[in-house]
């Protein structure tokens, strides 16, 4: 009877994985969104990855997502960061061309079976008795469906500030959602406003480029997806780099109280990290500059995305301040910087499967759960989609675990602890950060994503090929050893410090700081980087990784004990009320989960763990 | 549901009586006691063994027993070491036990086991509860008192010193970008021999702490002739010290071990205090004294009852003692806040030994003062061990990462002794020493 099986509301980041995934699964979907040639839409900076980012991206790409070669196909400036470091913190930034990310999106979404797009605003869902019904859109028309994915990104009560001006909307030329948002602030969810905001976009032909220090990509160049391929990439470009100076923070301080940040006009809290320039001025205030750096909005655009200088300040100051900066002199403002304050939905309220702990069949994934960046709203876009496909052929919900992905650690977080600023990945909250890296994103999800069916075939048939390189090299490894006084053996003695003998393998030889991969004796194939990375990573990290899968495992046992939601945590014997209060809001699904708040003591489990057994045996 | 953790405790208070009882459970404790004690007997039959340490010397002659699963209290493989009541010897059990892959038993932890394991009924369960609740409520107040306020400061200074280091790196690793100030990372390998040192000492002092704690001490001090050695030989029921009714006698210290309830403590009668010492060789007495009472656990203050002299030596935590109570005449005023006692008759001695053991803090909280010191010695040795790992990975030139996960690591297990830290308070710190965003 249901017209579709799931309807996704929002043709941002998290909208199309949504879509995308549940299509791929085999669910009968619809997209809705305002307008389809904003499909894809990057609101702010062009650039996909970077530091915890990218390994949230390459996880949607090894589940057959669309973001990493999307990323491929309109990459302009590529850099892996961290490079000096080990495999587990490197991280791929591509700075892409906006048009052509958009355009690839659209390319892939288009050619999708099962989902029909459509152009509209959706004004209103219909609940009955705690469960979804269908949407409305503003042209009248119901639709019908067993489930909605709810990705409307910062559109919903969306306003937008330069200086003290301030308008409706979701992103600049885009309408915000006001009936959508005054129906979803009368249900039963717990509403916030964040804010985020974004820099002055300057005219390329206005720069003084002779100023600037260029800083180049970085060869051989690395790819996103595991599936793109050198051809596919445009022409790559170089990124600029310059500084504030005395003179900017000087009109920045002077324009303070233009600000809508500062004159206390936007309420919403932004983030602890600096989004702003007039934040990074006013508490950094020993600081007398600040970098910039000055990225290409696309191979054929006119426009300079000024990293490091987003401010909210009136076009007049933003001019003066740009203007004072080595190399903007007669720079052109062709797009004032804005800063835009939203609704979000505290994520609390969710389960692990993205759905709303309230209505059955309604899913939230993006900046509404109050997360900010592309990255984690298109890893929340896969998990919500294809679980609203899950859900609505009955099976039961994926859920990636902490050491299992960063997705796993994204949605932990925020349905377990919330969030009370726009909630960003960083490496540091991954407790197992030396398991969860970019090398082994497809070798921890691929499987899992072929199993349910959202994998594409090529995807599947480059991961199998990896595979088998990889055990390959293992075994040649693990059996070739170095010939006592050849060449290589001499270098080894030179890089490691100790001599080799005929009885160690390379495998162990691998194990020593300072010896890598390309140290040793090669064998017959070539193989690609991210076999050579992931092979080096689970050597030189065994011992740790042992560590971290024993902890793992102790973990793994309180995480299957679940707690039963209906439990009341005012008779559990032995809580204080400040864990009560806690518990009772937080509605951890787990004792490990439980175990993760803060301030809940080993105590506090060991009463819940007694309280839960307790009443499974007075039933038993 | 399956618990891998093996833990370990005495059950019988620390030091009380001849024996002591020390029990493992969990699934390693057959092995590990094997390894101490070499083949056991046949389950719940004693057998007398050496009990050796992990590394193989003897630790004590004694008496072993196996309880297998699932016929045992916690319905877990057990075992049960009965030693020698010294607390020294304990010790030294438990931690080769540790060293072979044992852990303290957290508050409450043998019966949480033995109710997750339907080993004792529904109506106990109340009582698991509150007795995890109040074991660990008295594991803090015992960490907080035992350990004064002097551990927890260095522990914080610790954690406040761990917890900038690792800013330093993690921000070097999510904020590469940055232009954040690396001249932090320059130093790391110095502040981390610091921090080591620092670990090192506190753990060193700690297990100290942990020698001098497990027998108490008590000095005697008081104007010549309150008779303070009659005391001491009535405590010790034979005559030690030398009695004399000539002011000044004692001159030497005099220490007398007491098996008190199953307490070891040592009273020590020290030279009369007076105010102004005719000679030096009392001098000297008396400063000697005053090192005493500095060094012990609390301090009787004998007087006279006949004749309260005053008496102006600082003293920590103190009693008075009015004694000769035989020879006082009713008239004479009662002191609410002391003790009268007749060291001749031993009237009054029962009720100033039950303050004394009450004071000392030792009655209840004896079990859990001992196993939450036990746990922060733990938690120091591995944390320094991190630490050491993190220097070595320094050392090797290893990937920042690595330093970061020991870092991590260390951090949390030294978290554990007073406040954990979570990713996010991190960043917070970060995000609050650099200025980090787009
Ligand atoms: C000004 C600004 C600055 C930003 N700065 C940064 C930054 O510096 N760094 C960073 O990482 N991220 C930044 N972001 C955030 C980043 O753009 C978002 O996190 C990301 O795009 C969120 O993806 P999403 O899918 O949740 O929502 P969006 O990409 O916002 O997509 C929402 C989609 O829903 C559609 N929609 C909304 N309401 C309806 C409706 N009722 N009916 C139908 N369709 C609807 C919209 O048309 C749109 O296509 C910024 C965003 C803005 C607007």
């Amino acid at each position: 009877m249901d017209k579709y099986e799931v309807v996704v509301i929002g043709g941002g980041h998290a909208g199309v994985e949504a879509a995308s995934v549940a299509s791929r699964y085999g669910a009968k979907t619809l997209l809705i969104t305002h307008d389809k040639s904003k499909i894809g839409e990057m609101s702010c900076n062009p650039a996909i990855g970077g530091i915890g980012k990218s390994h949230l991206a390459k996880e949607v790409d090894a589940l057959g997502g669309l973001m990493a070669k999307a990323a491929d196909k309109s990459g302009i400036h590529y850099r892996v960061l961290n490079s000096t470091k080990g495999q587990a913190v490197r991280a791929t930034r591509v700075q892409t061309d906006r048009d052509l990310y958009k355009l690839a999106i659209q390319e892939l979404i288009v050619s999708t079976k099962n989902l029909t797009i459509k152009e509209g605003s959706v004004i209103d869902l219909d609940i009955d008795d705690l469960k979804i019904k269908s949407v409305k859109t503003d042209s009248g028309e119901k639709i019908f469906t067993k489930s909605v994915v709810l990705t409307t990104g910062t559109f919903l009560g969306g306003v937008m500030h330069t200086g003290l001006e301030q308008s409706p909307g979701g992103r600049i030329g885009d309408p915000s959602s006001e009936k959508l948002a005054k129906k979803l602030r009368k249900l039963n969810l717990s509403v916030g406003r964040l804010k985020t905001g974004t820099p002055p976009r300057l005219n390329k032909n206005t720069i003084n480029w002779d100023l600037l220090s260029p800083q180049s990509g970085d060869t051989p160049t690395p790819l996103l997806s595991y599936t793109s391929n050198e051809e596919e990439r445009p022409k790559q470009l170089d990124c600029f780099m310059t500084r504030t100076n005395k003179e900017t923070h000087k009109i920045i301080i002077e324009h303070l109280d233009e600000s809508p940040m500062y004159s206390g006009v936007i309420e919403g809290v932004g983030p602890r990290y600096c989004p702003s320039i007039e934040d990074k001025v006013m508490r950094f205030s020993e600081r007398d500059s600040h970098q910039i750096f000055a990225e290409p909005e696309g191979l054929n655009s006119d426009l300079i995305y000024p990293n490091g200088i987003s401010t909210s300040l009136p076009l007049k100051a933003q001019e003066a301040l740009v203007r004072s900066i080595k190399g903007f002199e007669k720079a052109e403002i062709i797009r004032p910087g804005y800063a835009i304050e939203y609704d979000y939905f505290d994520p609390k309220g969710l389960k692990h499967s993205l759905e709303t702990k309230e209505i059955e069949g309604l899913f939230f994934a993006g900046q509404i759960n109050g997360t900010t960046g592309y990255e984690e709203a298109a890893a929340q876009g896969l998990m919500a989609g294809l679980n609203a496909a899950l859900q609505t052929n009955n099976k039961a919900p994926l859920i990636l675990r902490r050491d299992e992905a960063y997705t796993g650690v994204l949605i932990d977080d925020l349905v377990s602890l919330g969030t009370k600023e726009p909630y960003r990945m960083f490496t540091s909250r991954a407790e197992y950060r030396l398991i969860l890296r970019e090398d082994n994103a497809d070798m921890r999800l691929t499987e899992k994503g072929k199993e349910l069916g959202i994998v594409p075939d090529l995807l599947w048939k480059t991961y199998l090929q990896k595979k088998e390189l990889s055990n390959n090299e293992l075994e040649r490894l693990k059996k070739e050893k170095i010939k006592p006084n050849s060449p290589e053996a001499e270098k080894i003695h030179l890089l490691s410090g100790e001599t080799t003998s005929n009885n160690i393998s390379l495998l162990e030889i691998l194990k020593r700081p300072k010896v890598f991969h390309h140290h040793l004796p090669q064998g017959e194939n070539i193989l690609p980087n991210n076999v050579i990375d992931e092979i080096e990573a689970s050597v030189k990290y065994e011992g740790y990784i042992k560590r971290q899968k024993a902890d793992i495992e102790k973990l793994q046992r309180n995480e299957n004990t679940p707690i039963p939601s209906s439990l009341d945590y005012s008779n559990v014997v032995g809580l204080s009320n400040e864990v009560k209060q806690k518990l009772t809001e937080a509605r951890p699904e787990s004792l490990a989960r439980a175990s993760r708040l803060p301030g809940i003591t080993p105590a506090a489990i060991s009463l819940l763990m007694v309280h839960i057994k307790k009443g499974r045996r007075l039933v038993g | 549901m399956i618990d891998s953790r093996t833990i370990i405790a005495p059950a019988s208070a620390s030091g009380r009586g001849g024996i002591s009882v020390i029990r493992m459970s969990g699934p390693l404790s057959n092995k590990i006691a094997k390894e101490m004690c070499g083949e056991l007997a046949e389950p719940w039959r004693f057998k007398k063994c050496n009990i050796t340490s992990n590394n193989g010397s003897l630790i004590d002659v004694g008496m072993v027993v196996f309880f297998k699963s699932p016929y045992s209290y916690t319905g877990e493989d057990i075992v049960e070491f009965h030693c020698h009541g010294n607390p020294m010897i304990v010790n030294l059990i438990i931690e080769s036990a540790l060293v072979l892959g044992a852990v303290v038993a957290e508050p409450g932890e043998f019966t949480k086991k033995a109710f997750l394991n339907d080993k004792i009924d529904l109506a106990q369960a109340e009582s698991v509860a509150d007795l995890i609740n109040a074991q660990s409520e008295s594991a803090i107040i015992a960490a907080n008192s035992s350990l004064s306020g002097n551990f927890s400061k260095q522990v914080n200074g610790i954690l406040d010193e761990l917890t900038e280091a690792r800013v330093f790196v993690e921000a070097n690793i999510d904020f590469p970008d940055e232009d954040i100030d690396r001249t932090h990372m320059e130093n790391l390998n110095e502040r981390l021999i610091k921090l080591l040192g620092v670990v090192s000492g506190l753990l060193t002092s700690v297990q100290d702490g942990v020698k001098l704690r497990e027998g108490y001490s008590v000095a005697i001090v008081g104007p010549p002739n309150a008779g303070k050695s009659t005391l001491l030989n009535l405590l010790a029921r034979e005559r030690v010290a030398i009695t004399s009714d000539i002011e000044g006698t004692t001159r030497d210290l005099v220490r007398v071990p007491v098996n008190l309830a199953g307490l070891i403590i040592e009273f020590i009668d020290t030279a009369g205090i007076r105010e102004d010492p005719e000679n030096s060789i009392e001098e000297e007495g008396i400063s000697k004294s005053i090192e005493v009472i500095n060094k012990s656990n609390i301090t009787l203050v004998v007087q006279d009852s006949t004749s309260v002299k005053p008496f102006n030596v600082e003293l920590g935590e103190s009693i008075v003692v009015m004694n000769k109570s035989d020879l006082m005449k009713e008239s004479q005023p009662n002191d609410k806040n002391a003790f009268y006692v007749s060291s001749v008759s031993g009237e009054g001695v029962p009720e100033l030994l039950s303050e004394l053991i009450k004071k000392l803090e030792v009655d209840e909280g004896g079990e859990t003062v001992f196993l939450s010191r036990k746990r922060h010695e733990e938690c120091l040795i591995k944390g320094r061990d991190f630490i050491d790992e993190s220097l070595e990975g320094l050392r090797q030139d290893l990937g920042l990462e690595l330093i970061a996960e020991n870092l991590k690591e260390s951090h949390n297990v030294l978290g554990e002794i007073l406040r954990p830290m979570s990713s996010d308070d991190l960043l917070g710190e970060i995000f609050s020493e650099f200025c980090i965003g787009k």
